[in-house]
């Protein structure tokens, strides 16, 4: 019955164009699939099935493609994130995280199960990936950030306690340096990277040319992803094993305040009103958070979910992929 | 129902990794694995659901037909503790933790060749777009790799030293199937796993596809005088199947009825036996006494010491 009035939408004949409607996109890792919600009712519009598991997402750079890396089943899905159809899927080994050089000229692709980073050319016209080259930072490679001249990628390396500066041009490995226990979520912010450091309780704020870590902000145990708001607000950091949500000064990144969310927050999506859309990785949840006031409203998903992208029509959406820039 | 059923399982499991598994995780160093520990924790839930349910469906079925009432239950308790030790136990997340290390270097090299491993379901056309009938096909590969495993034990001479503890059993009951060696099941654990990742089963169908087989292996052991009929027994494995492999002289070598879950394969490579009206004593003639009565310990050494002399090509006794 429930699963009937979910897909009443879908029954009589929406589609997201149609509906001009600002939607979700939550991808389960642990179902799989990826869901598509419609943000003012909850209801799901469409299911995307997915092989084995997917977890993060990445706006193409003209926001025509969404592209979704199946890590367990070795594909990309290319999605029409108008509409949510599945134009195609892309074999390409264990693709768990992958992100979009800023010039759009790149996707970067970690291999967290193979232990490999690939760097492709982005051909926007056909929306097509070429390989151009493969590096091995070390053990679990994860998630990635980009200096704004798009010279060069940074990786976090879980395993390796390190992050892995790749130089998109030689696409060699230019410089490791240790963080901290399990990195995770990694910016570029100001001229620093911002290092979520997941086996411990802070954000380490490095400096990439100096090489160190200059200084470690406490932010709740299982530090992981970071999120830069809209418009340059609050730089958002979720905490796993705490479960919160922390706000960072955007310029002094002294803590402006902590919200409690259960449930293992993981991956944001800002929606247009500057609240906070979340995946709460342990509880078939999303959260949807209010800075202003605190209050956090749940909704039942798929199981683990983990990427997740607000979409509103005409307005310029923003993912924990687009986030990271 | 169902979903009240399901509602039920992911708040139990949510919270059991919030308040202990993730801490724990934390303290350990290693957060890494908490995606993968998330997934895994399923087995260990499932281990007490498979002892559960292959309870509730067996004893009823032992105390109303058995094949043969024992007033000394004693060496049946042992077998109690095996179920405990191996579903309960650690032994399938250490092939887990093996296997995704020599995995991760797998899949990197086979990447390098560029070549991206396939699934089932990108190599069968159909499959993709039809969950059930890619879950059956699994199940019938991985019941394949089953048969023939067990047919290895009973033809290596070194397995058949680790395997003989399982046939040693004179009272045979539902929990005598995970009366093993820790080396073999170390080695089932790293074959079933193996081709498992080998031919990509969906870590969310894993444990699922575990418990069927495993609630079917203890029903096969079960003390109980059933059989599925003429058809029936060639579709299933049934208690009646599988007592004449663990007759008194159906042990080693001369092994009948290996199949696991489908009588198929015996039918196929020509070792099935479906004489429906026998119910043979079982155990093992040759086996000492310490694989017989011993306990947990005493069977464990014992193997481990036939185990040597197989491998140094000596009879098992002496």
């Amino acid at each position: 019955m429930r699963s009937t009035l979910l897909a009443l939408p879908l029954l009589l004949g929406w589609s997201l164009q149609g509906a001009k409607a600002e939607v979700l996109f939550v991808v389960n890792s642990m179902d799989p699939g990826i869901q598509v919600l419609d943000v003012a009712t909850r209801a799901e519009l469409r299911q995307i099935p997915v092989l084995r598991e997917p977890h993060h997402l990445a706006l193409s750079p003209a926001r025509d493609v969404l592209l979704v890396g199946d890590s367990g089943g070795n594909e990309i899905l290319f999605i029409d994130p108008a509409t949510g159809e599945l134009r195609k899927r892309e074999r390409i080994a264990n693709p768990y995280n992958l992100e979009f050089s800023p010039d759009g000229k790149m996707l970067v692709v970690t291999g967290l199960r193979r232990d490999q980073v690939d760097i492709y050319a982005w051909e926007a016209g056909t929306a097509s990936l070429n390989l151009l080259g493969r590096v091995k930072p070390g053990d679990m490679p994860s998630h990635i950030a980009y200096r704004p001249d798009s010279k060069m990628a940074y990786v976090t390396v879980q395993g390796s306690r390190a992050i892995a500066a790749i130089d998109l041009e030689t696409r060699q490995i230019a410089w490791t340096m240790q963080v901290g226990r399990e990195p995770a979520g990694i910016i570029w912010h100001n001229g620093k990277l911002l290092v979520g450091v997941m086996g411990a309780d802070f954000v380490a704020v490095v400096d990439p040319e100096g090489r160190r870590v200059e200084r470690q902000i406490k932010v709740g145990r299982g530090a992981h992803a970071l999120f830069p708001s809209p418009g340059g607000g609050p730089v958002y950091v979720t905490s796993r094993v705490d479960s919160r949500i922390t706000a960072l000064d955007p310029v002094t990144l002294d803590i402006m305040r902590v919200y409690d969310v259960p449930g293992g927050p993981d991956c944001i999506s800002f929606d247009e009103r500057g609240r906070l859309w979340t995946t709460l990785r342990w509880t078939r949840q999303i959260g949807l958070l209010d800075p202003e006031t605190g209050e956090v409203s749940t909704s039942p998903v798929g199981r683990s979910p983990h990427g997740i992208l607000f979409q509103a029509r005409n307005l310029h959406p923003r993912t924990d992929a687009t986030a990271a820039r | 129902m169902f979903d009240a059923a399901v509602r039920l399982y992911d708040s139990f499991t949510s919270w059991l990794f919030q308040v202990a598994v993730q801490p724990a995780l934390y303290q350990l160093g290693m957060m890494e694995w908490a995606e993968d520990a998330f997934s895994w924790m399923d087995f260990f839930v499932f281990g007490f659901v498979q002892v559960l349910v292959v309870y509730a469906v067996c004893r009823p079925l032992e105390a109303w037909r058995p094949v043969e009432r024992w007033e000394d239950r004693r060496v049946v308790t042992t077998d109690i503790a095996y179920t405990l030790l191996s579903r309960l136990g650690v032994l399938p997340l250490m092939a887990f933790v093996i296997l995704a290390g020599v995995q991760a270097q797998v899949a990197g090299w086979i990447a390098d060749l560029g070549w991206v491993a396939p699934n089932l379901e990108t190599l069968v056309p159909g499959l993709e777009s039809r969950p059930l009938a890619a879950f059956l096909v699994y199940i019938l590969i991985l019941d394949f790799g089953e048969y023939w495993r067990h047919r290895l034990q009973h033809s290596i001479p070194w397995w058949w030293a680790l395997h003989s503890i399982h046939h040693a059993q004179e009272k045979m009951t539902f929990w005598t199937d995970d009366r093993n060696h820790v080396i073999d099941d170390m080695i089932a654990a790293l074959w079933f796993g193996g081709l498992a990742l080998l031919i990509g089963v969906p870590p969310g169908q894993f444990p699922l596809i575990v418990l069927i087989l495993r609630v079917a292996e203890s029903l096969s052991h079960a003390n109980v005088r059933l059989s599925f009929g003429r058809l029936g027994e060639r579709l299933l494995v049934s208690p009646r199947f599988h007592r004449l492999h663990h007759g008194v002289l159906s042990a080693g070598q001369e092994g009948r009825n290996f199949a696991v879950l489908f009588p198929l394969w015996d039918m196929i490579f020509r070792t099935g036996d479906f004489r429906r009206d026998v119910f043979p004593r079982t155990g093992d003639p040759e086996a000492p006494r310490e694989l017989v009565q011993g306990g947990w310990w005493r069977q464990q050494v014992a193997g481990t010491r036939r185990l040597w002399r197989a491998l140094r090509g000596l009879p098992a006794r002496g």
